[in-house]
């Protein structure tokens, strides 16, 4: 039963009706406004100085031991320059995109800014970064080696200077093969079969919860080896697509096959290990025998396994028509083309790329110094770690053929498409064939707007 | 449309109830100045943005480079935009799901605290710390562990014998960790409703239990009724704030609204468009997009309300 008895303590329907009207009206008005997260703190910047001091930020991404080296090298630069002042700005790879673009969007874009060839195009052509070129003596370029200078090229301009080179190149835990009995795989002459099966039987020789492999397929570089290898290429020189959606279909058939003999986890697994960056793969884990990451990355990832590791060719290789494995630009150094003090930036990097004291420190970790003098003169203080990956790259190469082109404007994006349609494929949502016919089709859109 | 009805009805019976008091210029300059931060916030922080945001919709506004005025092209997008549909879904289905089940917790936990339990600040407060965090990143990433292949729920699960998965891995079970997140913060709706329940006089409770009610049909017959307009309160507030979630989903899918998706709540893909695709004109777009769902929702809400909320007037 219902009492309609007033009572004076409850409010009027109208006052209820309003209040919750303007409430909705409030919350839907700044629904517009929300904050994005920005789950890095934001460096504190210093106070500027007297006149002749220079206030420089300094933007990268990377693991806990790349900003440990950095600000060291950072500590070394500012006692060399006392008039300079360089505030880092570091986040992980993943956050580093998103605030670099709002950075850049409010006006307040970093003096120094680390690049990378997938989005380098897209901050060049959009009038984001300067010139190298015109610093003159500031910024010595003159012992950088000519082929990998050119990938920082465009347009008439030197709009990146590559740190260094890395390859894209399996890390491989030999205690993890040992365990399982499986003998180390000759990288020059493995096929595909041989890696798929070597996963299998490193699985199923080991406990439960190490694996053979972890999947490759979150990452579109390993493709672009995989293409080659066929005479094909993920972009052809004027940014269009050169693969065939067969192709790209094998290559995640061949993930699929690695998923169901079990030398990869399950696809929920993968997706976990995959948003753990290098440190928390299954390599640096101890918890799996091989997995895909950048030559560079391996000094990171020995020290997460706390044991040696080894750096193996992809296979296949030697199956096809030609090798498919590159030498890439492992980042870009650039300026902001809105620096207050263009002078201070072009010195700061200047010392990064040709300093030896500074190449002492960062040794390979944003790849093999570009500097050619600069790396003879450490090559010989590389720790082992680096030393081996310094080798490897030198063996590497006689093998490869040629560079990739820079990717178009939007390659950035393609980096989430892959990973997207890979789960996709990896948890059954996809045919291979499909998923390949999907990835053209977004890839083309992304690309050509 | 109600709304605006009930605006004008609150008008009228102002005018009857009262003729305002005489004021001097003084208090007047008193009120301005008191009310000037919400001014200021008003229109710089909110309707600045707003009136911007607009604009920038009919651009193709990249971040980077200068807008320029491209009409409605960034509306036509949205219609043949795949994911911006699978957004939209996957939106709607968590604020269909986590919002009932979310009022029914905090109503539920409104009632057992309502029966003037010892220490009801202590558990009231408790009761409310989720809403607090809920929202926050180390939530979200406490969240990830907990439902992660080696997290808390599967080795409760392994416990009894049950092999667990990655749920926040999963894409069929991601959502689903989101909507326990969010049914988790029932702290809010809760208050209202303990506030609710405190308005419903004893004596309604008397004259039933006189005339022989039980229990349950007390709470159908008395409660229930007399709280439809905190019902309706609490509803329409929880639908706009669900509609809007993002924090959640930025983080426990570490900023890619995956597995394949599953996570991509509308604010997300928009943050996703503007800020890493630089398309911020189709991103501002979808932020009216938004807002014209949020306000159809509502108005569905007012509408709807007329049949079944109960006001004691």
């Amino acid at each position: 039963m219902t009492h309609r008895t007033r009572t004076h303590s409850r409010p009027a329907r109208g006052t209820l009706r309003v209040v919750a009207l303007g409430a909705a009206a409030v919350m839907a008005l700044t629904a517009c406004a929300q904050d994005p997260v920005d789950n890095t703190p934001e460096a504190e910047q210093p106070a500027e100085g007297e006149e002749g001091e220079a206030t420089i930020k300094f933007s990268w991404w990377g693991s806990d031991t790349r900003h440990e080296l950095t600000q060291e090298v950072l500590d070394n630069f500012m006692e060399e320059h006392p008039d300079i002042t360089v505030v880092p700005d570091f986040t992980d790879w993943g956050g580093y995109w998103d605030k670099l673009a709002t950075t850049v969007a409010g006006g307040d874009a970093p003096d120094v800014i680390t690049q990378e060839e997938r989005y380098l195009r897209d901050y060049a052509t959009r009038g984001v970064l300067a010139d190298l070129s015109e610093f003159g003596d500031t910024l010595d370029l003159s012992n950088i080696d000519e082929s990998i200078l050119a990938s920082g090229q465009m347009e008439g301009g030197q709009y990146g200077v590559p740190t260094g080179i890395n390859a894209y190149a399996i890390v491989a835990d030999p205690q993890v093969f040992a365990d399982a009995g499986v003998e180390m795989p000759d990288d020059s002459t493995w096929t595909w079969d041989d890696y798929v099966e070597i996963a299998a039987e490193i699985s199923a020789n080991t406990p439960d919860g190490v694996y053979g492999a972890q999947d490759y397929g979150f990452n579109e570089p390993g493709f672009a080896i995989f293409a080659r290898q066929r005479g094909e290429a993920l972009y052809n020189e004027d940014g269009s697509l050169g693969f065939s959606p067969e192709t790209l279909a094998e290559w995640w058939e061949i993930s699929l096959r690695l998923q169901e003999t079990g030398g990869t986890p399950s696809a929920a697994e993968t997706v976990e290990i995959d948003a753990g960056g290098p440190e928390q793969s299954l390599v640096g884990l101890n918890q799996g025998a091989m997995s895909f990451f950048w030559t560079n990355q391996l000094g990171a990832i020995t020290n997460a396994a706390g044991r040696d590791l080894v750096l193996l060719r992809h296979p296949g290789e030697s199956e096809h028509e030609r090798t498919g494995m590159y030498f890439k630009p492992a980042m870009f150094y650039s300026i902001s083309a809105t620096s207050e003090y263009p002078e201070a930036a072009a010195t700061l990097v200047d010392y990064l790329l040709n300093d030896p004291a500074a190449a002492e420190l960062l040794l390979s970790d944003r790849g093999l110094p570009a500097n050619t003098e600069v790396r003879a003169e450490v090559q010989d203080q590389f720790a082992e770690v680096d030393q081996y990956s310094a080798e490897f790259l030198t063996d590497l190469e006689d093998e490869i053929v040629d560079g990739l082109p820079v990717p178009p404007v939007g390659a950035g994006e393609v980096a989430e498409i892959t990973r997207r349609i890979n789960a996709e494929v990896l948890f059954g949502r996809l045919s291979p064939m499909d998923a390949a016919e999907q990835f053209i089709a977004e890839v083309e859109t992304a690309t050509q707007g | 449309m109600a709304a605006l009805g009930e605006l004008a009805s609150l008008r009228r019976s102002k005018g009857v109830k009262a003729t305002p008091a005489p004021v001097e210029r003084g208090d007047n300059k008193a009120a301005l100045f008191f009310m000037a931060p919400w001014f200021i916030g008003l229109f710089l922080i909110t309707a600045g943005p707003l009136i911007a945001s607009l604009y920038l919709s009919f651009t193709d506004y990249s971040l980077l480079q200068p807008p320029n005025w491209i009409g409605f092209e960034n509306y036509e997008r949205m219609l043949g935009d795949t994911r911006l549909h699978n957004s939209l879904r996957v939106t709607f289905t968590y604020v269909f799901v986590s919002v009932p089940l979310q009022l029914a917790a905090a109503l539920g936990l409104a009632l057992l605290l309502d029966r003037g339990l010892r220490g009801l600040a202590i558990y009231r407060s408790v009761y409310y710390l989720p809403s607090l965090l809920g929202g926050s990143v180390a939530i979200a990433i406490l969240w990830r562990q907990i439902f992660g292949t080696d997290g808390l729920i599967n080795q409760v699960l392994g416990f009894f014998g049950i092999q667990g998965q990655g749920w926040v891995s999963h894409p069929d079970y991601a959502l689903g960790t989101l909507v326990i997140l969010n049914v988790w913060t029932f702290g809010s709706p809760m208050i209202i409703f303990l506030a609710g329940l405190r308005q419903i006089p004893d004596m309604y409770y008397e004259a039933a239990s006189i005339d022989g009610a039980g229990k349950l049909r007390q709470f159908v017959s008395i409660t229930v009724p007399l709280l439809t307009p905190i019902i309706f309160f609490n509803l329409v507030l929880q639908v706009i704030g669900a509609f809007q979630s993002f924090t959640q989903a930025f983080v426990v899918s570490g900023g890619t609204g995956g597995p394949v998706d599953s996570t991509m709540f509308y604010t997300l893909y928009l943050y996703k468009e503007g800020f890493e695709n630089f398309r911020m004109g189709y991103a501002s777009g979808m932020a009216w997009l938004l807002l014209a769902i949020v306000a159809a929702m509502t108005a569905v809400n007012f509408l709807l309300s007329k049949y079944w909320v109960f006001y004691n007037d």
